[in-house]
């Protein structure tokens, strides 16, 4: 099991290092220089020979390298190209608006998921049906249409939520709350989708184990058979589903933040995109895979803890 | 082993058909996989021409691993297999098909070992055409070759599914046979099929052996079987042989213990006769199979032998020359008769 | 190496068998949702692709005296604010999506499919290295990561979309090493390997070909993710610029003006959502998933017919036996609106004896153990008989009043011991929870009894047992805890369905001397099902042979297997190769031509004739009852003729098995393996 965890950290760390790797060649792959971005147009090539040399732009790529993961370690990105904002305090600000949307997305997702998913598997017939049918359809529609869609609805048509925009928790927790509604709602939509398809098809698969007859035959109620045993089986892959669910959302928080003028970490990648602002792109790169890479631990250990035969290899 | 002049006589005269020395084959690499027994441990025995030899063996024995080894499906770790005395222990599938077109085999499960999505006539074509036949001279010898286990030729057309378990059976030793090998390798070629298709798939299987002079490699954990087909048998246990000898001698006198207990433990469908089998068994005393682990360095049964004693833990006996059997027991002169 | 389940063919296939290669419209087309797909997709691919040779207006074409106009004659789907068709537009923006998302699957596929191929097939250290590479892939942030690319490389969608393949590819690549791992494992690759067919080869006729649905399935998904991608990156910006039109920036562009034309962005989202729909719907009808979700659950409810059923059948029968503990009538057991499985089975058992129920596959044998438990599955149930248990009606009780019975009048241990426990739980709360509920005792205490319990079944560090779990136990230990679950509930009647199938022959031997121990120390009664007529002889006191759904012999242990007066029960001794003791072996076996007839189609008169040596014509007509002999019974018209003539069933000559007729094939529906 320690080796287990030990190897699952090398991973951990390579994964992030191959991060930085990947967008360092990225960025200098490209045919724009920093000191372009920095200079903007109209900068004459000397001045942005002189300005890329000032950033250190045209020494050894592994010395660049080394030197900003030596930087990294002691908590620092850089600053920005356009307005020289400290990165990492932005996305340090950033960060808890992204992960709180991602987080109360997937919970809502795995609640209501759970729910139909079971629902499903243990009714049959009709029920599955329309289910199934349904998931296939939530799953399938663009995020950013069904953020209008909600907008219109619950906002321009009932006035229950605000539109958009962003409240902080501690000026008033209510308006935070209620500001993270509707962009939570429009990712659970799809993210409840394929959790339902996942536990109905987990719930489906344990319900047909041999080991389920053995608990018939010994006279187990029905319940027990359905939500201890069956469901205890079916929660390895639904935790997973989560896990990779919660990756997934906070990586699409891209797009409803834009929609929702949420000042998160994907609106941040967003600009720097846009701008091309080469520390700020990367800085953006390398916490996303940090909080990937974390969240994947945490389900590593959690898939240990449900799954014996995890456990005890 | 070199079959001694006792108990093979022909292997001593001519070159064996298939010939297997000092095999040892380990899973995996690593420093576990090399502290961990090996699947297979110094495994030599040898098939003369139009011979029999039965691999007799419960599970984790590795009998399976030995025709994996021998048809090159398992590279050995160290040791030679020999194909009419040519070594072909490190020689790819490919080459094999060249050079030795005469090693082919029949799986356990008919299920699994016919391609559902190719027809009959595809899966006993493709073997004729990577020797050098296609056409409709290829399509004929398939015909023939479903014929020859008595199918109609017709079946090249249908596909897997069409046919129950015991059929499929002799579709895959039509297969086997449609290049005319010497030597086949039978990887429980029975033990997935019911009782009167059992008894039906064993008596084409000598037959066609009686025709064609074939050798067989039979691979199987029932000694009952074993020796209707077998004219020699090897007993494995742990990936050693234990005993090894012409199959009557072996299954009516074994000299290793193990070979008593898995004769033994056979049921017989006779209630008086099994009854008597029951007590003997249960008054001899084998200890219950897993309930430890031998030693590295001894004899691989000590944990459930009632006859081990110290040197049986220290000292891995040789295979020794026992009453017309070979065991490898240092008791094997005080094993009970059955 | 364990022997296959040999009994499977007794279980009901939960899907027909596909033949492999079937004329006409393939199986996903006949789905709802495969038409809808089909049909959608390549209207849009098609209507895309061909936009500017049938759109009415030209896509930057602007009518700003109808801008923000609702559906019309002149502008089928409305105008944007600008005034521009929206129909024109939508399907201008079409074959950008489209074609950059299929550029996206070829990447992908052609990443993932070969690594996939290589991995599988160079065995274990390549899949390693292998796999962490695309695990690192895999934990990247697609999303963020592919904005930093068009931060890089600027707005250019192609190149963008094939490096988002790349990504894409360590997923394809980690579905499909388990679909190709899981095809290389069958034998007829180990087959086209010994018969010397190159890597290549092996890959393209053997591995691809078995791939080719879960390929399909992904491609269809993964087709509609890239089409949302694509979308979402226009509405973000990066797409075509203006007045280029494009899905994402259409719908931002319409997001605008959701206060004042909301009806803007309801064409454009609706085409998107439905191409998307559409895909995955075609994935879903190709992995055949709807048809499943339809068919799970839904037990049939029989009672009253049930109950109505068995009191017939008890009113003709005769007077039931006092002195048996458990006595069957006439049971038949059937798929619902199918073929009979079981027909007119009878039986009795005596306190403390054992009966075997023995009979190749798809006999009945199986199918007849769990009617005694109520435990048919899904889709089969008792059509007519009686089970009568300690003078209780067994046929026509709820599923609330058997569970009530189950594990504390009658348990049951099954062929694979190794699956037959739950795999998340621990020996001991298995065990614990049951012994609680029957014996109603606290925790410490049924530990304790639980320990008990396993040494009684022969383990002896029942503790280090109790704390393990199932996969940690080798089959004989699983078996061995299967029995003490059992005996939990201190039942009266054990079924033991296939109890050493699936164990090594010495383990075989131990577990049958403890079930033999059992019945002697705890008067237990016990019904074992089995193929092997030698753990019949070692365990059993009375013999119910089943043939076809039908007991064709029954009687004690020695008058069935040691006097065999049936044909079917002599041939099956005479195909059993363990001779008795001190004499030779045989040089043939005793065969039986042709193989079982499959449930619903079984000859009339006897089932059994057309493969029987000694049948003559009468045997083909019905006959009204069975003769009776000896003890026991004998489903035979011939029997008394053959007991007086001493007919032996003799093995066939040398040769003769090549003479064997091919049997007409086997239906697809129905029960097979």
């Amino acid at each position: 099991m320690l080796a287990y965890i030990a190897r699952r950290l090398a991973l951990a760390v390579g994964t992030v290092l191959a991060a930085i790797v990947i967008t360092f060649l990225l960025v200098h792959a490209g045919n724009t220089t920093p000191g372009a971005v920095r200079l903007g147009p109209g900068a004459t090539a000397d001045r942005i020979a002189a300005e890329n040399e000032a950033l250190g732009w045209n020494r050894p790529l592994f010395t660049q390298f080394t030197d900003y993961v030596g930087q990294l370690l002691q908590g620092n990105l850089g600053t920005s190209l356009i307005d020289g904002r400290d990165i990492a305090a932005d996305l340090t600000d950033r960060l808890p608006v992204t992960a709180s949307i991602a987080l109360f997305a997937t919970l809502l997702s795995g609640v209501v998921g759970i729910l139909l998913g079971v629902a499903a598997a243990v009714r049959g017939g009709r029920t599955a049906q329309g289910i199934t049918t349904g998931s296939g359809v939530a799953l399938s529609l663009p995020s950013f249409w069904v953020g209008i869609l909600l907008v219109y609805l619950l906002s321009l048509q009932l006035g229950w939520l605000p539109a958009t925009g962003y409240t902080e928790f501690s000026t008033d927790p209510v308006g935070w709350a209620t500001s993270l509604a509707i962009p939570v709602l429009t990712l659970a939509v799809g993210g409840a989708a394929i959790v339902t398809r996942t536990a109905a098809a987990g719930m489906r698969e344990a319900l047909a184990q041999e080991h389920v007859r053995t608990l018939r035959a010994m006279g187990t109620p029905q319940w027990r058979i359905r939500y201890v045993h069956a469901l205890r089986y079916a929660s390895v892959p639904v935790v997973s589903v989560l896990g990779i669910q919660f990756i997934v959302l906070f990586g699409g928080s891209v797009i409803i933040e834009n929609l929702f003028a949420l000042p998160g970490l994907g609106q941040a990648s967003q600009v720097a995109a846009v701008s091309s602002d080469f520390p700020a792109l990367i800085g953006v790169v390398v916490v996303a895979t940090v909080v990937v890479v974390i969240t994947n631990l945490l389900l590593d250990l959690l898939v240990a803890a449900l799954d014996p035969k995890v456990r005890t290899a | 082993m070199t079959a001694p002049a006792g108990t093979a006589p022909v292997a001593a005269t001519t070159t064996p058909a298939l010939e297997i020395r000092d095999l040892v084959v380990r899973y995996g690499s690593g420093r576990k996989a090399r502290q961990a027994p090996p699947a297979i441990d110094r495994v030599s025995f040898s098939i003369a021409p139009g011979e029999t030899v039965g691999l007799v063996g419960e599970s984790g024995s590795g009998k399976s691993t030995i025709g994996k080894a021998v048809l090159g499906l398992q590279p050995p770790t160290s040791g030679t297999v020999r194909l009419h005395g040519q070594d072909i222990t490190s020689m790819s599938l490919k080459q094999r098909s060249r050079q030795v077109a005469d090693l082919r085999v029949v799986f356990q499960d008919p299920y699994s070992s016919l391609n559902p999505a190719r027809t009959i006539g595809q899966t006993l074509v493709e073997p004729l055409r990577l020797m050098g036949t296609r056409g409709p001279e290829a399509l004929h010898k398939a015909r023939a070759g479903l014929e020859s286990v008595g199918l109609p030729g017709d079946a090249v057309d249908r596909y897997p599914s069409q046919f129950s378990g015991g059929q499929r059976q002799r579709i895959a030793i039509a297969r086997a046979l449609v290049c005319d090998p010497e030597v086949v390798v039978l990887d429980e070629p029975v033990s997935a099929l019911d009782l009167s298709t059992q008894a039906q798939v064993l008596n084409l299987l000598a037959d066609l052996r009686d025709q064609r002079g074939l050798a067989f490699l039979f691979i199987a954990h029932d000694l009952g079987v074993v020796r209707f087909l077998s004219q020699r048998t090897v007993v494995l246990y742990r990936g050693q042989v234990m005993e090894t000898g012409p199959v009557e001698a072996v299954s009516q006198a074994p000299r290793h213990p193990y070979t008593v207990a898995l004769t033994a433990a056979a049921p017989v469908p006779r209630p008086a006769e099994q009854r008597a089998r029951r007590t003997a068994r249960e008054a001899a005393g084998f200890g219950t199979a897993g309930a430890a682990l031998p030693s590295a360095t001894g004899c691989p049964f000590v944990p459930r032998c009632p006859l081990a004693t110290e040197v049986c833990v220290t000292e891995r006996p040789p295979l020794r020359l026992v009453e017309g059997t070979e065991a490898a027991c240092h008791h094997a002169e005080r094993v009970p008769a059955l | 190496m364990s022997v296959l389940p040999l009994d499977a063919a007794d279980e009901v296939a939960t899907e027909p068998v596909p033949p492999a290669r079937r004329r006409g419209l393939p199986a996903f087309l006949r789905r709802p949702g495969g038409i809808f797909g089909a049909t959608w997709l390549t209207f849009v691919i098609v209507a895309s692709l061909t936009a500017p040779l049938w759109r009415p207006y030209e896509p930057a074409e602007q009518d700003t005296a109808n801008a923000l106009a609702l559906p019309s004659a002149e502008h089928w789907l409305g105008t944007d604010p600008l005034g521009r068709d929206l129909l024109s537009r939508i399907f201008t923006a079409g074959s950008l999506p489209l074609l950059s998302s299929a550029l996206m699957l070829v990447v992908a596929f052609g990443i993932g499919l070969p690594l996939a191929l290589i991995a599988a097939e160079r065995g274990r250290r390549v899949e390693q290295v292998i796999s962490r590479l695309t695990e690192v892939l895999i934990a990247l942030p697609a999303t963020i990561l592919l904005l930093a690319v068009i931060g890089v490389i600027g707005n250019r969608l192609y190149p963008v979309m094939a490096i988002l393949g790349v990504m894409i590819s360590a997923s394809v690549y980690r579905v499909l090493l388990g679909v190709a791992q899981s095809v290389r494992q069958r034998l007829y690759i180990d087959a086209a390997r010994v018969n010397g067919l190159g890597s290549l080869r092996v890959n393209l006729v053997h591995v691809l070909p078995s791939m080719a649905t879960v390929v399909a399935v992904q491609a269809a998904q993964l087709f509609g993710i890239g089409l949302l991608i694509v979308a979402g990156l226009a509405f973000l910006g990066f797409g075509p610029g203006e007045p280029e039109p494009s899905w994402g920036f259409m719908i931002q562009d319409a997001s605008g003006y959701i206060y004042t034309a909301p009806w803007l962005m309801v064409p454009t989202g609706l085409v998107l959502a439905l191409t998307v729909v559409a895909a995955n719907e075609l994935a879903d009808a190709i992995a055949g998933k709807v048809a499943v979700a339809g068919r799970a659950g839904r037990r049939r409810r029989r009672g009253p017919l049930r109950r109505a059923v068995a009191a017939a059948a008890a009113g003709t029968a005769e007077a039931p036996d006092p002195a048996a503990v458990l006595q069957v009538r006439d049971l038949s057991v059937s798929v619902d609106d199918g073929p009979d499985l079981v027909t007119g089975v009878s039986f009795a058992l005596q306190p403390g004896r054992v009966l075997g129920l023995v009979g190749e596959s798809g006999c009945g044998k199986t199918m007849t153990a769990r009617s005694l438990l109520g435990l048919l599955p899904d889709g089969v149930s008792v059509s007519g008989g009686s089970i009568l248990w300690r003078g209780r009606e067994l046929v026509g009780l709820s599923e609330r009043e058997m569970s009530a019975l189950r594990g504390r009048e009658i348990a049951m241990i099954s062929q694979e011991p190794m699956v037959a426990l739950d795999p998340m739980f621990s020996i001991s709360s298995q065990l614990t929870g049951p012994i609680r509920r029957f014996r109603g005792v606290g925790r410490s205490e049924a530990r304790k009894i639980a320990a008990e319990l396993l040494r009684n079944v022969g383990i002896v560090d029942a503790e280090r047992v109790l704390k393990s779990h199932p996969h940690q136990l080798s089959g004989g230990m699983a078996q061995r805890v299967c029995i003490a679950l059992a005996l939990t509930g201190e039942p009266d009647l054990l079924v033991a369905d296939e109890p050493t199938t699936a164990l090594d022959v010495t383990v075989q031997a131990e577990i049958l001397s403890l079930l033999r121990a059992l019945v002697r120390d705890t008067g237990l009664s016990v019904v074992v099902v089995s193929h092997d007529l030698g753990v019949v002889a070692d365990i059993c006191d009375d013999v119910a042979v089943m043939y076809a759904g039908q007991v064709v012999e029954s009687g004690t242990a020695e008058a069935v297997l040691d006097a065999p007066a049936h044909p079917y029960t002599m041939a099956l001794l005479g195909a059993n190769p363990h001779v008795p003791e001190g004499e030779p072996v045989p040089e043939r076996l005793a065969s039986i031509a042709g193989t079982v007839p499959p449930p619903g189609s079984w000859p009339t008169g006897c089932r059994f004739a057309s493969r029987c040596r000694f049948a003559q014509e009468r045997c083909t007509v019905p006959f009204p009852e069975l003769p009776a002999h000896g003890a026991g019974s004998v489903l035979c018209i011939r029997v008394d003729e053959l007991s007086r003539d001493h007919a032996v069933w003799e093995p066939e000559h040398a040769g003769d098995e090549i003479a064997t007729p091919l049997a007409p094939p086997a239906p697809v529906a129905g029960v097979s393996r």
